[in-house]
């Protein structure tokens, strides 16, 4: 008996609690006054900084992340396209020039390979070794392409020697990948 | 400060038209304090400042449950829209404009000031800091209860909570801010009611009458 009537105690004192709970939300104060006089730090501030031209577009942190990966991506495609190294392997009987040793231009390409991967790591490391899956889709497609871009370019060293411009090209895309790593886990900080 | 003048125009009629007119001229002045501040005036920006700053610090103290936090942010959240003024085209008001610039400024201070496991793995909640003493309920007399165990809310739930029953915003905005599926923010706003509710009823906040008169 007595718990039963501490248990309709208990729900009155929810639907109680409830009540008052809706009206304390209604009656917060919309103000506060801070302690201290925070104008003069404002002021020094903004002496210091100018005001922004308003802009026509949305601000979006990610725009140079996404110019980096396109720009790395048309270099790419142009590459393949335009690259006369690359159409005049496909010619029968063509004879090469300056032909160096293919084990160097290999050691060479491991070598940024390997360097690179420790860049990533360390770089992943020193946030945690945070998970691609947790970044936006839009970004993980950023980074998806990135990564594409490179291992093409490095299979594509692989079997064309002697090519200093697509060497460039698979560090600029490498340090691309390194930068907009950074970028991302800078910015998609989860709450 | 519109609720206010609502409420006096129900109950006093001479007093709501002189309220109404007040407002039009306190609007009219915000307008201009608002064209010279975009032209560089910094005298009418502090009177921007002083109009809105206690609005914006209350904003800041209770999503960051500290007060020099909340002092910080509040003072960055003005230079931020020191700024950003010209980018405000009046196409809403301008305190609904200067809140969503508070919140954003507070989330990224709250962003900046995370550790990389909580901000990967989402790991934050263990519950109400109802064992820490340093987040216990505060004798700041200025503050209210509410205000008092708003503050030792997990932070996820208190922002959400924060958001949506006092700043008015909506689960689907509110999910975009803070980067979870719209459940989450409902769910959390739940939560933030229930612990809200079980703290104040551990405190005695019912007051005695209200027990006797319900027995």
């Amino acid at each position: 008996m007595s718990k039963h009537i501490s248990q309709e105690k208990l729900a009155l004192n929810n639907d109680v609690s409830e009540k008052v709970l809706a009206e304390q939300i209604a009656q917060l104060p919309n103000e506060m006054t801070p302690e201290r006089d925070l104008w003069s730090g404002i002021e020094r501030a903004i002496n210091d900084k100018s005001q922004e031209i308003p802009t026509q577009k949305k601000s979006n942190v990610f725009v140079p992340s996404a110019w980096a990966a396109s720009i790395a991506m048309v270099m790419l495609v142009s590459w393949f396209t335009f690259s006369p190294s690359i159409n005049e392997k496909n010619k029968p009987g063509l004879v090469k020039v300056q032909k160096e040793s293919p084990i160097t231009q290999r050691q060479l390409v491991d070598f940024m390979q390997k360097n690179f991967q420790q860049q990533k790591k360390t770089l992943l490391v020193s946030y945690g070794q945070p998970t691609v899956d947790k970044l936006p889709p839009a970004m993980q497609k950023e980074l998806k392409q990135l990564a594409d871009a490179r291992s093409s370019i490095r299979k594509a060293l692989l079997t064309d020697e002697n090519n200093a411009d697509l060497l460039n090209l698979l560090d600029f895309t490498q340090q691309q990948e390194l930068k907009l790593l950074q970028q991302l886990y800078r910015q998609y900080q989860v709450i | 400060m519109d609720s206010q003048i609502n409420k006096t125009t129900k109950v006093i009629d001479g007093k709501a038209l002189f309220s109404a007119s007040n407002r039009h001229t306190a609007d009219d002045s915000e307008q201009a304090w608002i064209a010279r501040a975009k032209q560089g005036s910094q005298s009418a920006f502090y009177q921007l400042y002083e109009k809105h700053h206690r609005q914006i610090y209350a904003l800041c103290w209770r999503m960051l449950a500290d007060k020099d936090s909340a002092e910080d942010v509040c003072q960055e959240v003005f230079v931020v829209l020191w700024q950003k003024i010209n980018n405000f085209r009046g196409e809403s008001k301008f305190s609904t404009w200067l809140h969503s610039v508070a919140t954003n400024v507070v989330l990224g201070h709250l962003r900046k000031h995370k550790n990389w496991i909580q901000r990967v793995f989402s790991i934050e909640d263990q519950g109400p800091n109802l064992a820490e003493p340093s987040v216990g309920l505060t004798d700041d007399s200025t503050l209210t209860i509410l205000d008092q165990h708003i503050a030792r809310l997990p932070e996820r739930a208190r922002l959400v909570f924060v958001l949506f029953a006092v700043e008015g915003y909506r689960h689907e905005e509110i999910s975009n801010m803070l980067k979870m599926a719209v459940g989450s923010s409902k769910s959390q706003y739940h939560r933030a009611r229930n612990l809200l509710k079980e703290s104040l009823t551990a405190s005695d906040f019912i007051s005695i009458d209200e027990e006797l008169n319900n027995e």
